[in-house]
């Protein structure tokens, strides 16, 4: 690991406890069935992104880590959800998927392969020795990245491909805020502000497509294709 | 304080259209807020001329030569697709609820495509993408039906993946500047400082923000969504979409190149040099094979998109103008072209090719504009496409890069091919009556004029270019690094 | 070395005596949260008494594994209880005889037999039962194969005694992450090993649905005991390696003084039934799986048991 470490042995323990189960609720959205579970996962993962986020803000003080774990609670933990319960119809939310282009034995396997892979790629990244506030973190976060594309590539309905891609961010951010975490603390509120954002539209058009379409199978939709009807 | 004024005027008119009632007045408040972010963009632009560049707040926003550039060719594109939406909308809706909500979208999608060149920190280029994305998701789903819906969806689900992958690839970027001492982190500053990244790291993030914002411009492979998103969506979103928004976040990723440049063994000119040039033959043989007229131009932007790539990869400062000119000329022409393609929609009520002919007895003014599109964006001369397109080349010989040089001139030949056939085989020949099912309306008066307006530059530019054009034209090109 | 001996005994003693104890505490706890009364904690010990009083029936189309598997099968979890600590810290004579891996294989042994047996009578549900729970058994492999990696990655060992002093010993590692993910694999890996909900019913009668409960299909008299109270034995010793080895290493005798010995009993007799009570949690919320979904759960198991050692291989 790179040398030494700003943080107390008591905050690493935390920090990586957060972060094994940061993985696992990546791991769990891939393959929940149902789309009320995705969410919950979802809901899970964002949580532990702002206790990883809190762990690495306590010391050394740093106003930006805390400004953001209030900022994620606020928007990931609580606003995202209710959004995302108040736009798209309740039918949509029993729904189990029933079939998944790759079965959900298969698909955990490839996410831990691709874990793996980003596992060792983040070690290859942090070995010039760049200081980072800690080196899981850039591992998990890459590794849930990887993840959360896999989930968007494989899954069918509507809403765990959103919270695929939202995955990824919470990925993105577990792995910044242990990089960069005086990253402009303008740029990190707007992001922040632009999350809940995309929620309500990807909800509004979510509701379109069940009102439209009669369903929230995106996996279906393949008119557009070159050779498909014009 | 212009520069804030260009970004609040969009805003007030989406305040405007969130007001109830105003149904009557909200689009052409609109054009009329985007004719006034044109004028006070050309004021900006002298300002730019005149001392270098202007700045709001320092650090933060601030136009230089080619954002100044970038931001007059947003205000024009916006200024005529705002004049032919409001033509558009009068004949196509009656809901006085869709109306405002096209209306507040648009003025949204508009604030935020004019606050990308405007912002010299990073991380802000990025939110004003993502922001950009996410207002124009509702815009082409406008329609409603369900290919409207599926290509909003793609368009949604490919780009807001590529953009959280540039985001872990703007932090990784960070974190490799604050590595290397005290430095603000800003296009300018992270130029000076870009020989002192660690260059794994700058490898790094490279390759996330080329891939990520790569399929927000339609690189091959990830450009799937790009004909269906461009060719479902009305004409102006179309004309906003293909001719500037593709272009505004090549801008950001171009912006970039000089940090990736100073990084050892990265070869970034060989990799954009490598994706223009796949892109732009993808592109050019998915035109040749295309059923529907709208997304045959936006194919034809995948290919534009390559070009200019392409000749950033090239990496001479004579290639880095080139580049530049393409991107004016093909956001002036591809806009209009669009506006073409929302005519002929209008005449016939259908976007296949194989049931359009002979157009131009049944609408003359669309059936020009898309004879002199199609052989403008093609790259015909005496238009800007064609200018630009021979500095390519001419500067790819000139840095003894021949073979591609002569791949790359392959490429645009089949596409010219492609195009034109395509579009003349739909102006001439014997008159087809439309489907009996074919919504066919008279396209008002806005929208004609905007055709017509939209049309002078990409005549006149081919001929002749303004000194300050050109001035801004150089700037542009020095700011790439070279 | 008679002290040695003794308590070796002891140990035995405590898993034999005590397995229909715990047995009966588990039912009785998912009554109460099913809110029903339940039978007495005792049941299981009137039942083995009933057993051993009654005639043995044995198909005339059985062999000999038929009746040797009932043995074999009792044996095992006694063998694997020498291995394992049960009431001593530190390391009995039979200790370094075989490690974890041991101990999982030879639970295996008996296991194999078992399903031999099965399908030895001709029942067309043992048959069924039988390839049931040999699917289960081998998608639970890997998982206890890196369960004892991960492990192993920590203690430099896999003998149970010395895996106890070093895996958990010191309290902060108790929440390290791939402490935690290693303890949710093993559970989840209990749950199947020893035929509980989600995995499979054990009080259900439905033979089409069984899958441990129908190796016991044929047998009756004292065979029935036997493989009853090995059931019951091989559940407990699974606990045991759970709690002792991974979790709680508290409360057990230190020294070979028969006092701390004797504290040791009830101390970890309260640990057994704070899981068991975990256990009925588990099992009254949980649904069975269908047959297919039993390989999504284990593949889940495995998935976060190579996350644990992933976790401990990039010191985290």
């Amino acid at each position: 690991m790179i040398g030494e470490s700003l943080l107390t042995p008591a905050q690493e323990q935390a920090n990586s406890l957060v972060l094994g189960l940061f993985l696992l609720t990546a791991f769990g959205m891939t393959v929940a069935r149902q789309v009320q579970a995705t969410l919950l996962a979802f809901v899970a993962q964002s949580l532990l992104l702002a206790c990883s986020s809190l762990v690495l803000g306590l010391h050394p003080l740093s106003v930006h880590l805390l400004a953001l774990t209030a900022v994620t609670l606020a928007g990931k933990v609580l606003l995202i959800p209710w959004l995302l319960r108040r736009i798209v119809p309740d039918a949509v939310y029993s729904r189990r998927e029933l079939s998944q282009p790759v079965n959900i034995t298969t698909s955990l396997l490839i996410a831990m392969a691709l874990a793996i892979a980003a596992y060792f790629f983040s070690v290859a990244l942090l070995a010039p020795g760049t200081p980072v506030l800690s080196a899981g973190n850039v591992s998990i976060g890459f590794a849930g990245l990887l993840v959360g594309w896999y989930q968007v590539a494989v899954r069918n309905e509507a809403l765990p491909q959103l919270l695929g891609i939202l995955a990824m961010e919470n990925s993105a951010f577990l792995a910044g805020i242990a990089m960069a975490p005086d990253f402009p603390l303008i740029a990190e509120l707007a992001i922040a502000f632009d999350v809940p954002l995309l929620a309500l539209i990807v909800g509004l058009l979510t509701r379109a497509l069940q009102e439209r379409v009669g369903s929230t199978d995106v996996g279906a939709l393949i008119r557009l294709r070159e050779g498909g009807e014009p | 304080m212009i520069l804030w004024a260009i970004v609040a005027l969009p805003l007030l008119a989406a305040l405007f259209a969130a007001l109830p009632r105003t149904e009557r007045y909200v689009l052409p408040v609109t054009f009329g807020c985007a004719f006034g972010v044109l004028v006070l963009t050309t004021v900006a632009c002298g300002f730019v001329l005149r001392d270098g560049h202007t700045v709001a707040i320092a650090q933060w926003v601030g136009l230089d030569g080619f954002a100044a550039l970038l931001e007059l060719l947003i205000a024009f594109v916006l200024t005529t697709a705002t004049l032919y939406s409001w033509g558009y909308i009068a004949a196509t809706e009656r809901s006085a609820l869709r109306i405002r909500l096209y209306a507040a979208n648009l003025n949204l999608f508009a604030f935020s495509l004019l606050a990308i060149p405007l912002v010299v920190e990073p991380g802000l280029a990025w939110i004003a993408v993502e922001l950009t994305t996410l207002f124009s998701v509702l815009l082409v789903s406008f329609d409603n039906t369900r290919e409207a819906l599926e290509a909003a969806w793609k368009y949604m689900t490919i780009t807001l993946v590529g953009a959280t992958a540039a985001v872990l690839g703007f932090l990784v970027l960070f974190w490799a500047m604050r590595s290397a001492g005290d430095v603000t982190f800003t296009y300018s500053e992270l130029a000076l400082v870009a020989p002192r990244l660690a260059p794994s790291i700058v490898a790094v993030a490279f390759f996330l923000i080329v891939v990520g914002f790569g399929a927000k411009v339609g690189f091959v492979p990830l450009h799937t969504w790009l004909p269906d998103a461009h060719s479902q969506a009305p004409s102006p979103v179309c004309a906003l979409l293909s001719g500037i928004e593709t272009s505004a976040v090549l801008y950001v990723i171009v912006r970039l190149m000089p940090v990736f440049r100073a990084a050892p063994l990265l070869h970034a000119d060989l990799w954009l040099l490598v994706i223009g040039l796949i892109a732009a033959g993808v592109a050019a043989f998915l035109i040749v094979q295309t059923r529907d007229y709208k997304r045959l131009f936006a194919f034809s932007t995948v290919e534009h998109m390559g070009i200019i790539c392409f000749a950033v990869g090239l990496g001479t400062a004579a290639a880095a103008y080139a580049a530049v000119w393409q991107m004016a000329a093909h956001a002036l022409t591809k806009s209009f072209c669009f506006y073409a393609g929302g005519g002929a929609l209008a005449a016939t009520g259908t976007r296949t090719i194989a049931e359009v002919r002979g157009l131009v007895g049944r609408a003359p003014l669309a059936a020009g504009a898309l004879f002199v599109g199609a052989l403008a964006v093609a790259g015909a001369p005496p238009f800007a496409v064609f200018v630009s397109e021979f500095a390519v080349a001419r500067a790819g010989f000139a840095s003894a890069h021949v073979a591609v040089v002569l791949l790359f001139l392959f490429f645009v030949g089949v596409a010219f091919f492609g195009l034109v056939g395509h579009v003349m085989h739909m102006i001439f020949g014997p008159p087809k009556a439309p489907r009996s099912d074919a919504h066919t309306y008279r396209l008002p008066v806005p929208a004609r004029a905007a055709i017509v307006i939209a049309a002078i530059p990409v005549v006149v530019l081919g001929l002749w270019t303004p000194a300050p054009l050109a001035a801004l034209l150089a700037a542009s090109s020095a700011a790439l690094g070279r | 070395m008679r002290t040695a001996i003794v308590l070796n005994l002891l140990q035995v003693a405590f898993v034999m005596g005590l397995a229909p104890l715990f047995a009966g505490i588990l039912s009785r706890f998912k009554e109460i949260v099913q809110s029903k009364r339940g039978p007495s904690i005792f049941q299981p010990y009137r039942d083995l008494a009933k057993l051993f009083a009654k005639d043995e029936t044995v198909s005339d189309q059985a062999t000999w594994i038929f009746r040797f598997a009932p043995y074999l099968a009792f044996a095992v979890p006694i063998v694997v209880t020498t291995l394992i600590p049960v009431l001593t810290s530190f390391p009995l004579f039979f200790a370094f005889v075989g490690d974890m891996l041991a101990a999982g294989f030879i639970l295996a042994l008996g296991g194999f037999f078992s399903v031999l047996a099965a399908v030895d009578t001709g029942n067309p549900y043992g048959a069924m039962g039988a390839s049931r729970t040999r699917m289960v058994s081998f998608l639970a492999e890997p998982v206890l194969v890196m369960v004892l990696f991960a492990v192993a990655f920590v203690a430099d060992s896999t003998i149970p005694y010395i895996v106890q002093q070093r895996w958990v010993t010191p309290p902060a590692s108790l929440f390290a992450p791939s402490h935690v993910l290693i303890l949710i694999a093993f559970v989840m890996l209990i749950l199947a090993e020893a035929g509980r909900l989600p995995v499979d019913n054990p009080t259900g009668h439905f033979e089409l649905a069984m899958i441990d409960e129908s190796k016991s299909l044929e047998y009756s008299g004292r065979g029935f005991l036997l493989i009853k109270w090995a059931g019951w034995m091989r559940m407990l010793v699974l606990c045991i390696v759970f709690l002792n080895v991974l979790v709680a290493p508290w409360g057990l005798a230190p020294d070979a003084s028969l006092g701390h010995v004797a504290a040791a009993v009830p101390l970890v007799a309260l640990k057994v039934i704070v899981f068991l009570a975990v256990l009925a949690a588990i099992e009254c919320s949980a649904t069975k799986l269908r047959l297919f979904r039993i390989t999504e759960f284990l593949t889940a198991a495995f998935v976060i048991s190579v996350t644990a050692m992933i976790t401990r291989a990039f010191s985290l």
